[in-house]
């Protein structure tokens, strides 16, 4: 890992290792399941992936897919500006983004199952459509798994990192399905933003100096008897809380795991830089995370649902801060030769009504809206499909969740073949028929 | 990919002891081999029965010469061709031993006739064009949909032949049908090369083709399966071919082998491919292989013993063997001396005192309770504790609770009121420990005024016939029916016609708003369509003849929960012994089926009569569980048996449930948790409505009672949790509060010996040893200041293992 040197917050990594030499944590990995994430890790192509999800709906009609010829009550009242890629335009309150436009393509004629919420949120982060008994209300709601779930199964962990972590918390489509618990997320469960923003539990709650944790630690051992003993082996329960307690002490004292979770480290400038708002720091904190090892990274950003004021909100509350965020982590990651092999992808559920409504706002739209994504393998500056006179539906090329799901799993070193089996023995593909789209590749 | 016959020989030789080839005699199957038609194939198998009574498969060892290669030739791997009609003998050598099979060939002028249900249909199913996967989704795959296991050959044969615009099959030319070139990767194909050209199933498909591609209303019928073996003793490492035969009702007989599914019942004891071929692992126990065709379905029960240990009579490891307890160790000793298994010594009394308050009433012993118990002389005390425990209030929260999550105490969809009557009617039926038959009855038939009969909410949060019907018989049956709905079940012979008949049962239920409040009542009758036929299905319990009676639910519930039903009793006492063993003799608890069997059977069936004979008793069943020496082991596992987790040699750990641990917690520390909506005090276990918000439960798996599977509470360990235990403010609060436990013993007790006796006693139900004791006092000496100290030690318990499991 880079940068080891620096361990800002007392602990003394040293005491930990010497502890853990002696034994204190248990056995050795013994989970096959770790075994087998841990040499499909060090097989594939090692790429990560930043998920930036406006969740509600970004207005890409507005924004990434503008129609200024036509019709006042579909064109709405903003204006594209030209960007750093010849002949390609976006909206003027995008001003920052339209400097980082080679950098990521637009899908254009992205098409999602429903113009339902929770259903078009499943369909998008999984790439597969909802069942009749679909239960969007449940927390999480999936029927399948969330991608940053399949990549923590089928790729696993960079040592003692997590493989996938969203934040601030849980949108409701980003769990594991059948793949378990081994395969949901960490959950931040804290904003960024916040000037005493932490991680839950991953470093003790009171102020213990190093040698009192050294001290706990010793004692643990001590009084743990079954930690050493013969029945940790012979229980397979036993043996995978053993293999958690060995991860959860490694994260604890993993100064690249420390190091990413402190936000507080970044310079001011930095920080300045990404927007000093819920959006901007999550975007922050999503590249300190894949810096220091995680796959994925599923930022969740709200409020995007302009069914009221459509142009007052994005004007004022939501266009400026994107335009920082996104083009900050697009640059940023790029300038430290991160983008080369992480895929950042911006997107809402859907896109919104060509029409404006009574209520100057723009309501759900599934049939057509624009995802951004770049990085990882992908080209930037591309623009692949086009939509219609009013940005209804797709004029070319139409693009699906699962093409989506098929070229990010792709680009990941993922085979969208490989089946995965439900509890009830049901094979079930990582791709749903999605194809590859080749033209970022 | 395919997988062809190709097992290479040196592999079986290393595997196979030398010296076992001098015992026992070869055998053979089938005995005699008769063939029809061209091309027309039996697999041999070979093998030799020990002097252990160990079978050896020597299939892929033997060396086979065919006495007259124009009737029939044969391959290395036993795999016998017809290849001109007559008689002639196949010798298969192993060794110096010979044996002389019979073959007769006849009919090999005629060209082969196809059918497409018999023929056709398994190989779909057999190269997973039809899975779930691939063309049997609901959508199917690029625009090609079969139906998923071929269930409904109409359908897939309009899909073949109808459909596509007549290029999937060219009857003209067979092999530029799109079935056979997609299949075999001649042209692209998603799914990848499934066929080749010389394969049989090729050959089979194009000669259907090539003769018309029709679908005969008259072709034979699989009448019945024959598989072989059906019973074997088999060591560590060691491999058997299976063979299967369909017998049809036109009397004629085929290998099947090829074309079948097989599939392990616990791949952690043995693995089968889809040549029908085991290979067992190197852990001691039951597993049951089921191979399919069409829609039957056979098993083969495979013992695997721990392998012979000279030592195993002085085995220092283990005291004496000990008198069975009651029926339940009779037929566990017996199954640990098949398996050559020495169970692991008795748990002392402490662990004992612990296991039983958290299996029963999901509580932790306090230290008066313990001392009390540790210090009792009576020779009986543990039989005593039990009849205590059994009446504590907590027994009927406990239970009530696990009871609550299957059947759907939900309060988001039933709202406040309605739930917690449902809840309330549940733990009453604990309470005063109702008959399970009785409890189970109710819910099944209930009906009237709603306020009279709350357990009819179950109907209000469960709203579909089909789900009723699927939920009421996991639940109680342990069947899973769901399967059925749309197919043919894969492991099971539930048909959809079973599973719509039991649906049937539900459709009349109607809930309205009276005068006198809500009401339950029957409306209609209670019958279903056939979603694919269309024809009525009358309600009728499965396997059963259409139900005549004025009230169906009522006939029902009697049905489901008589005595003499096969499978209410066997599921419910298989419930409660997985609660208080770890692991069900059939696991998972709630899929019983032919091919799922129980790891032992003898056992099963004595717990069902025996809970049937007490009324349906559930504390009789438990007292008899939980006197059994089998319970009473220790955790600690010997040489012997340390690879066993399925026979009950020793005991298992078991992570508490999240409300159970999350009281043991606060009991210890003496620092109750405040649940949203409910007044301080209230327990975890307590909690009726499981949607209540909580990090610490949600974390550690409490179930969302979305499902009627067991499987919803979540006992899997995760890396969060164990950061939760070392990290959390929550529970560090817990330790540090000023008027905590842990603090008011660090003031009672100025002597370190008996404060460290008292912790000892709160967390882990029993006194410490010397070593403890000294480890303990000197961190409590040595550190500045004594209460930090304590606060550390209660930290170290708090997250040992012998804390966070039961064990």
């Amino acid at each position: 890992m880079k940068n080891s040197n620096r361990f800002c917050d007392g602990i003394n990594r040293r005491s930990f290792l010497r502890v853990g030499a002696a034994g204190a944590f248990g056995a050795s990995w013994s989970l096959s399941q770790l075994h087998q994430s841990a040499a499909a890790a060090a097989a594939a192509t090692d790429r990560s992936l930043i998920i930036i999800f406006l969740q509600g709906g970004l207005s890409t009609i507005d924004t990434f897919d503008m129609k200024p010829n036509a019709p006042a009550e579909i064109r709405g009242e903003f204006d594209p500006i030209s960007t750093n890629v010849p002949g390609t335009q976006v909206c003027h309150l995008l001003p920052k983004v339209s400097q980082e436009m080679d950098k990521f393509s637009l899908l254009r004629s992205m098409t999602v199952g429903s113009s339902d919420h929770s259903k078009a949120d499943h369909h998008l982060l999984t790439g597969y459509r909802v069942s009749a008994a679909f239960k969007g209300g449940n927390r999480p709601n999936n029927e399948h798994p969330c991608m940053g779930s399949v990549i923590s199964r089928k790729l696993g962990p960079r040592g003692s990192i997590p493989a996938y972590v969203t934040l601030p918390d849980m949108h409701k489509s980003a769990g594991a399905a059948y793949l378990g618990p081994g395969a949901a997320p960490l959950t931040i469960q804290a904003d960024p933003n916040d000037p005493n923003f932490s991680v839950r539990d991953i470093v003790p709650s009171l102020d213990l100096d190093a040698s009192r944790l050294e001290n706990r630690a010793g004692l643990l051992n001590q009084v743990d008897r079954y930690q050493t003993a013969a029945e940790v082996q012979a229980n397979r329960t036993l043996r995978s809380v053993d293999a958690f307690r060995e991860r959860a002490f490694s994260l604890m004292t993993s100064p690249a795991a420390k190091r990413a979770f402190n936000i507080h480290a970044e310079s001011d400038a930095t920080r300045d830089m990404y927007g000093r708002n819920t959006l901007g720091q999550s975007c922050l904190m999503a590249r300190r995370l894949v810096e220091a090892g995680v796959r994925c990274v599923f930022a969740n950003h709200v409020d995007w649902d302009t069914h009221l004021k459509n142009f007052h909100s994005l004007k004022v509350d939501l266009l400026p801060p994107l335009d920082m965020a996104m083009s900050a982590l697009y640059r940023d990651m790029h300038e430290r030769g991160l983008l080369e092999s992480t895929i950042v992808m911006v997107t809402g559920e859907f896109g919104r009504t060509p029409r404006i409504n009574n209520e100057a706002g723009r309501d759900h739209w599934g049939p057509a809206f624009t995802v951004m994504i770049g990085g990882g393998g992908i080209h930037g500056g591309r623009i692949i499909g086009s939509t219609d006179e009013h940005a209804a539906k797709p004029a070319d090329r139409p693009l699906t969740p699962e093409d989506l799901a098929a070229t990010i799993h792709h680009q990941l070193g993922i085979n969208g073949h490989d089946e995965f089996l439900t509890p009830e023995g049901r094979p079930i593909k990582i791709v749903n028929e999605g194809r590859i789209i080749s033209e970022l590749l | 990919m395919i997988v062809r016959h190709v097992i290479p020989l040196l592999l079986f030789t290393l595997l196979l002891p030398s010296s076992a080839a001098a015992e026992g005699r070869l055998g053979w199957y089938p005995e005699s081999i008769s063939l029809s038609g061209q091309d027309a194939t039996q697999g041999l198998l070979v093998e030799r029965i020990d002097a252990r009574g160990h079978g050896q498969d020597l299939t892929h060892v033997a060396t086979y010469r065919s006495l007259d290669e124009t009737v029939c030739s044969v391959d290395q791997n036993g795999i016998v061709t017809a290849t001109g009609n007559g008689t002639t003998i196949i010798e298969a050598t192993v060794d110096d031993s010979v044996i002389q099979v019979p073959i007769h060939v006849a009919n090999t002028a005629l060209p082969p006739k196809r059918h497409f249900q018999t023929d056709v249909v398994p190989i779909l199913t057999r190269y997973a064009c039809n899975s779930s996967g691939c063309h049997g989704k609901a959508e199917g795959q690029n625009g090609f949909k079969l139906s998923v296991f071929g269930f409904d050959p109409i359908a897939d044969y309009a899909a073949l032949v109808q459909e596509g615009r007549g290029r999937r099959v060219v009857i003209a030319a067979p092999d530029r049908s799109l079935l056979l070139t997609k299949a075999s990767g001649v042209t692209a194909h998603g799914g990848g090369v499934r066929l080749e050209p010389d394969m049989h199933a090729y050959q089979a498909v194009r000669d259907w083709i090539a003769t018309g591609a029709k679908f005969d209303t008259d072709y034979p019928e699989v009448e019945r399966i024959e598989l072989y073996p059906r019973e074997r003793i088999l060591d560590f490492g060691s491999t058997q071919q299976v063979r299967l035969m369909a017998h049809f009702d036109d009397g004629t007989h085929r290998d099947v082998t090829p074309l079948a599914r097989f599939h392990s019942n616990n791949e952690a004891l043995a693995t089968v491919n889809d040549e029908g071929f085991i290979q067992v692992g190197s852990a001691p126990g039951h597993v049951a292989i089921m191979a399919s065709f069409l829609e039957k379905m056979e098993t083969l029960q495979i013992l695997i013993p721990n392998p012979p240990q000279p030592d195993l009579a002085t085995n220092t490891h283990s005291s004496q063997p000990i008198e069975p307890k009651n029926f339940i160790d009779e037929h566990i000793d017996r199954r640990l001396g098949q398996l050559n298994l020495l169970p692991s010594d008795q748990c002392d009394d402490a662990t004992y005192l612990r296991r039983v308050h958290l299996d029963i009433i999901g509580t932790l012993p306090t230290p008066a309770e313990a001392r009390k118990f540790l210090d009792d002389p009576s020779e009986n005390k543990r039989a005593l504790l039990v009849d205590e425990l059994l009446e504590r209030p907590e027994y009927a929260t406990y239970w009530s609770l696990k009871w609550s999550d299957t059947l759907r105490v939900d309060r988001g969809i039933l709202g406040h009121k309605a739930a917690y009557a449902y809840y309330r009617w549940i733990r009453e039926s604990f309470e005063n420990n109702r008959p399970l038959n009785e409890f189970a009855a109710d819910i099944i038939a209930a009906n009237g005024a709603v306020k009279n009969a709350p357990q009819a909410n179950f109907y209000k949060a469960v709203t579909e016939s089909g789900e009723r019907s699927a939920v009421l018989s996991q639940v109680f049956l342990g069947l899973r029916l769901e399967c059925a709905e749309c197919h043919h079940h894969p492991f099971d012979r539930i048909s959809q016609t079973d599973y719509h008949g039991m649906r049937a049962f539900f459709e009349t239920v109607s809930l309205k708003p009276t005068a006198r409040g809500e009401m339950m009542m029957s409306e209609g009758d209670a019958k279903v369509k056939h979603p694919r036929s269309g024809n009525d299905i009358l309600a009728r319990p499965l396997y059963g003849a259409p139900t005549a009676s004025e009230e169906p639910r009522r006939e029902l519930a009697t049905w489901m929960t008589s005595t003499s039903n096969p499978w209410f009793s066997k599921n419910i006492s298989n419930r409660i012994w997985a609660h208080f063993m770890g692991r069900g003799l059939v696991d998972p608890v709630d899929d019983f089926r032919a091919t799922n069997p129980p790891s032992n059977p003898e056992l099963l069936d004595g717990l069902s009569q025996s809970f049937a004979k007490s009324g349906f008793d559930a504390k009789t069943l438990i007292r008899e569980i939980v006197a059994s020496n089998a319970y009473q082991r220790s955790t600690t596992p010997n040489a012997n048996n340390e690879r066993d987790e399925q026979n009950y040699s020793r005991a298992l750990f078991r992570r508490l449930d999240a409300e159970v641990l999350l009281d043991a917690i606060c009991q210890v520390t003496g620092v109750p948790e405040k649940f949203e909506a409910n007044p301080l005090g209230i327990r975890a276990i307590e909690l009726w409505d499981s949607g209540s918000r909580h990090y610490f439960l949600k974390l550690f798996g409490r179930p969302l009672r979305k499902t009627a599977c067991e499987c919803e509470r979540n006992v899997d360990a995760s890396v969060a949790q164990v950061l939760h235990v070392l990290n959390s403010s929550e529970l560090q609060n817990k330790l540090s509060h000023p008027n905590g436990q842990l603090a008011q013993w660090a003031n009672d007790h100025r002597d370190n010996t008996q404060l460290v006796d008292e912790l000892y006693l709160a967390f882990y139900g029993r006194r410490p040893t010397d070593q403890e004791v000294n480890n303990a006092v000197n961190y409590l000496e040595n550190g500045a200041d004594r209460k930090t100290a304590v606060e550390d030690l209660g930290w170290s318990l708090l997250n040992s293992y012998e804390f966070l499991f039961n064990r």
